[in-house]
């Protein structure tokens, strides 16, 4: 069996929400690229969860081989973690982020599974902390012709039949599947393992395969952006916050106080 | 047949009878079809919601366009999916709009995916330029909004939290019946076990009390709680305290937990971060309980507490109780 999972460098979310409380988070001169060179990258955590997905599939007995795959700028160092935890191949797509858009990664992402002779489970994360759009998952489905099962908590599989427990706002959900299938990973999965000292040591000489657009067949009639971000803000918080001072049990009057004045309560 | 209609399109409902987020859909639709001088249509997939006809003519409806089909009672994705593609097919809306639930967001970016439409989720609004459409999303969590541009013939998700709908005066829409040929469906994802919650939900209460890592402990959660009580509201919660076990994920509030519009928002212990805000900065009034004078939270609110949660919460579940 081949489990191939996409994963997806973003800028830390932390990082960069801290930048925004403090006022600092600056759109460059294109009006629409973050600038901060100071915020750390690294691998989408839903994507790191998605690995963690794989990684319970094999301790439950699962036998496959795991590919992670990638399309940036530079992915390689990102890609070496995925080996430490592992993963037998990691994939670099080189792109320029700023020249493609959701399809054009899907594109290259379900060419490139292809290319490698298919997957039975293709895992991603439920969306991507820098856009938060969550639709490449279903836009590769879509192109290899397999079913999207999003929201995954826990996975188990039999045979070629995958049991997906999804968070759903009324509960969990259990959905069977057949293989193969596109499953998308949300946090509660569970936290991330980390790789072992001695397998970071060794990853650190995997050598990721590099596929190129071109080696893929694909050019820019393909890829052919149809969604431009012509922009982006930082959306201005008003802020009038009123503090109510005094002793726990008078701030507790006050405020119930308050809210009933304000015909809140 | 109407091509280059505005067409918001819906299957399932809610608890009310009615799709959730309906009204706000079909407000930005109207505003759409005004800006664009076209038809607006509401495209119904599976059983119509008997105060369908109604709630059309307040928004301006011009078709209101109702398609029953065995494969869309419950409509499962696949069948959505096919119903929207071929609709497109006779159809050819100049945008299709849909409201952000989870299912929204399978299966608006399968159509995309199938069709080859652009897609744009998280829109807050539309603007439209010439032939094509200004999208304002939010990005990173809430921390920036980006601005998409794509052109007629797209599909756009809207969170509906952020619009407040504003129904008129209108003489009621008679459905017409679409038949939309669904034949070859066969769901491939088959649900065994269903989920069962049908108590309260936070995206329908009017006051909410949530917790985050400030609580310092699983059972400070309890104080969350009884405040929820006195106040005739629901706890809610943070992430964190969610992935640390603390209390089950139905009651996270966020931008990938539940989307909240209530009129009273009692943040305790959270610090504010933005993918928590994405799921109640609508809410009428926010009071924010931090150590931190600092902290993110009070940007937001209206009224702040500044002090150790453990020692305001028994407090303000007496005054509430009191009250
Ligand atoms: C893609 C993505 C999606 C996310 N989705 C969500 C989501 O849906 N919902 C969500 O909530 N988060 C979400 N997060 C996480 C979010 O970024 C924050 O990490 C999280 O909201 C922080 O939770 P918190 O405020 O409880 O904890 P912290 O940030 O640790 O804040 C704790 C706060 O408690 C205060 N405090 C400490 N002790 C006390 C005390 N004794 N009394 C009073 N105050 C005290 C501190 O000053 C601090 O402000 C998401 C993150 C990402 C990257
Ligand atoms: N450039 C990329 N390379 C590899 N995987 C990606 C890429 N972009 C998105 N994905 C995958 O698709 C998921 C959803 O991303 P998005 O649709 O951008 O929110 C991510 O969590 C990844 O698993």
């Amino acid at each position: 069996m081949k489990i191939t999972v996409c994963v997806k460098e973003v800028m830390d979310p932390d990082a960069v929400n801290n930048y925004a409380v403090a006022g600092r988070l600056e759109i460059g001169p294109d009006g629409k690229t973050l600038t901060q060179t100071a915020i750390p990258r690294l691998m989408n955590g839903y994507d790191e969860q998605a690995i963690e997905a794989a990684l319970q599939l094999r301790d439950a007995g699962a036998d496959f081989t795991l590919t992670v795959v990638s399309a940036g700028p530079e992915p390689e160092k990102m890609l070496k973690h995925a080996a430490a935890l592992g993963a037998q191949e990691i994939v670099s797509i080189p792109i320029d982020p700023g020249q493609i858009d959701y399809h054009g990664v899907a594109t290259l992402l379900s060419a490139q599974v292809e290319k490698a002779g298919g997957a039975d489970i293709i895992l991603c994360g439920r969306q991507a902390s820098d856009d938060d759009q969550g639709v490449v998952p279903a836009l590769v489905a879509e192109r290899l012709g397999m079913p999207v099962v999003t929201l995954a908590r826990a996975l188990e599989l039999s045979g070629d039949k995958l049991r997906v427990t999804r968070v759903t706002a009324e509960g969990d959900e259990v959905v069977e599947v057949a293989c193969p299938a596109v499953v998308t990973i949300s946090n509660e999965i569970g936290d991330p393992r980390y790789p072992s000292a001695s397998a970071k040591v060794k990853a650190r000489r995997v050598k990721p395969t590099v596929t190129t657009p071109a080696d893929l067949g694909l050019g820019d009639a393909e890829l052919q952006p149809r969604v431009m971000l012509t922009k982006q803000f930082v959306p201005e918080v008003q802020g009038n916050c009123e503090f109510i001072q005094g002793e726990p049990s008078e701030v507790a009057d006050q405020l119930i106080e308050r809210l009933k004045a304000d015909s809140i309560l | 047949m109407s091509e280059n209609a505005i067409v918001v399109c819906t299957w399932s409902t809610g608890r009310d009878g009615l799709p959730e987020g309906v009204e706000e859909i079909l407000h930005i639709g109207r505003s759409m079809a005004s800006a664009l001088d076209t038809d607006l249509a509401w495209l119904v997939l599976g059983p119509l919601p008997e105060s369908a006809s109604e709630l059309a003519g307040k928004y301006g409806v011009g078709q209101l366009q109702h398609a029953a089909d065995p494969n869309l009672d419950p409509a499962g994705s696949d069948a959505c999916v096919e119903a929207i593609a071929a609709y497109w097919e006779t159809h050819s809306p100049a945008t299709l709009i849909v409201h952000q639930t989870n299912e929204a967001r399978v299966v608006a970016p399968r159509v995309a995916g199938r069709l080859g439409k652009a897609v744009v989720m998280n829109g807050i609004s539309v603007e439209t330029v010439a032939s094509n459409y200004q999208i304002t999303a939010s990005a990173y969590g809430g921390d920036t909004r980006a601005i998409y541009e794509v052109s007629s013939g797209s599909i756009l998700s809207f969170i509906a939290n952020a619009v407040v709908p504003e129904p008129a005066e209108g003489a009621p829409v008679a459905p017409e019946a679409l038949s939309l040929d669904l034949s070859g469906v066969d769901e491939r994802i088959q649900v065994v076990e269903q989920a069962s919650f049908d108590g309260p939900r936070l995206d329908d209460a009017e006051i909410i009390v949530s917790g985050g890592r400030g609580l310092g402990g699983a059972d400070n959660y309890k104080l969350i709680e009884q405040l929820a009580a006195a106040l005739g509201g629901l706890p809610g919660a943070s992430r964190p305290i969610v992935d640390e076990g603390w209390v089950d994920s139905s009651h996270q509030v966020g931008l990938t937990g539940r989307i909240t519009r209530p009129n009273l928002y009692i943040a305790v212990g959270i610090s504010g971060a933005s993918q928590h805000m994405a799921g109640c900065s609508a809410a009428g009034t926010i009071v924010a309980i931090n150590r931190d004078a600092d902290a993110a939270i009070f940007q937001h609110a209206r009224y702040g507490i500044q002090g150790d949660a453990l020692e305001i919460l028994p407090e303000l579940i007496r005054a509430a109780n009191a009250r």
